[in-house]
């Protein structure tokens, strides 16, 4: 399967992502969404450096995404597609749902407005109500930070 | 002592305020502060606490390259960059900082300057001790300042002055470090501490290192029993054995 993993993470490309979950997956590549990222040759610039040696890093707006996810599912390579935010995710479940089978939650930090619901997941109300409008539309949604950890469906959140 | 001076002494205790939930964000803005009191001396006070807020707010590195975001989030105030950019290299940077330190120091120095020790202490004796802890700390000091003056001159750019900097190859090379580094302390400090015992004790040694290594291997155990873990293990082991033999 060479979509291995969807995962909202508000740090984006990092450690847990690349070494965590890259290496027990077998990432060869890094798909990051993000509409102002996908406009920003200097912050692409750092999310490279951060990629692991011999992991390729593409960067794609959320409508360049919707676009190109059938193609990226049929890529032989082993590749996570990482979000910095559940909207994005959300947009892209909407667009193909045969090919997002299931949404990690894997870090979504402290702002104003957030209550925690996990070490490493604090929601606001809009963002709950995503997440229950989506698994009510037949989203698979589950919060796990690393391979390791537990994972905690949405219903428990 | 100048701004710069404060803000150098503060990112030393980067993550003495250390949470779940903003991680290192709140020493990044305390470290910040004075540089940003500075900048915003003459201008109003609302200006200057919404730049202190927008660094405290959650963020993740290495706390050895913190200097870099700390220096790079000050360059951009004076900049002007508008506060949502801001909060976007912030982000941008924690991973590329907390990779390449992760590598550089963890996995590359701090191997390193002990295996160097431990090859030192049957020479030096235990002055190794004192003399590691100075290097050690001498070397945080020296990279957290570098740290910090590269993000001041560099700002919005920082990404780039890091690729063309010694860093990206220096965390690269630094595992063989760490590796050669312990390959010749552990050898040379075991032969010194065995040095006059009978083969006893030789064979104590063998045997502890080959179930630790099996441990190690093992499928069912190698989750649970790390090289840290055997090894504080095998500490308390000798610390009792010494204390019953007084």
């Amino acid at each position: 399967m060479p979509l291995v993993l969807f995962r909202v993470d508000d740090r984006l490309v990092h450690g847990q992502v690349v070494i965590g979950w890259g290496r027990p997956l077998g990432a060869r590549s890094i798909v990051l969404v993000d509409d102002a990222v996908a406009a920003s040759p200097w912050e692409q610039d750092l999310y490279r450096m951060a990629a692991a040696d011999g992991v390729a890093i593409a960067f794609a707006s959320t409508d360049e995404a919707i676009d190109q996810l059938p193609s990226w599912a049929a890529d032989p390579r082993a590749t996570i597609l990482l979000t910095g935010d559940l909207e994005t995710m959300a947009a892209l479940w909407r667009a193909h749902p045969e090919v997002v089978t299931q949404i990690n939650l894997g870090g979504i930090h402290h702002r104003d407005g957030r209550h925690e619901k996990l070490r490493y997941l604090y929601l606001d109300e809009a963002e709950e109500a995503l997440i229950a409008r989506l698994g009510e539309h037949g989203a698979r949604i589950v919060a796990q930070d690393l391979p390791t950890s537990p994972a905690v469906g949405a219903d428990a959140l | 002592m100048t701004p710069r001076g404060q803000t150098l002494i503060r990112l030393l205790g980067v993550q003495a305020a250390w949470t779940y939930e903003r991680m290192a964000g709140i020493g990044v803005g305390h470290a910040a502060a004075p540089l940003l009191r500075s900048h915003y001396r003459d201008r109003p006070p609302e200006e200057r606490r919404a730049a202190v807020a927008r660094s405290a707010e959650y963020f993740n590195s290495h706390p050895y390259l913190a200097g870099v975001a700390v220096g790079a989030v000050v360059r951009a105030e004076r900049d002007g960059v508008p506060g949502p950019a801001i909060s976007r290299l912030r982000t941008a940077l924690s991973g590329p900082l907390g990779a390449m330190g992760d590598q550089l120091i963890w996995a590359g120095e701090v191997p390193a300057m002990m295996g160097i020790a431990l090859a030192a202490l049957p020479w030096i004796g235990w002055w190794t001790v004192p003399l590691l802890l100075v290097a050690h700390n001498a070397w945080r000091f020296w990279i957290t300042r570098w740290g910090l003056d590269l993000g001041l001159a560099e700002g919005l750019n920082v990404g780039a002055a890091l690729q063309r900097s010694w860093l990206p190859r220096a965390a690269s090379d630094a595992q063989r470090a760490g590796a050669f580094g312990v390959g010749l302390g552990v050898p040379i400090v075991a032969g010194w501490l065995l040095a006059g015992t009978d083969g006893t004790g030789t064979l104590l040694v063998l045997g502890a290192a080959t179930a630790g290594l099996g441990l190690m291997l093992w499928p069912r155990t190698r989750t649970r029993i790390t090289g840290v873990r055997f090894g504080l293990a095998l500490m308390v082991v000798a610390l009792l054995y010494m204390a019953g033999a007084r």
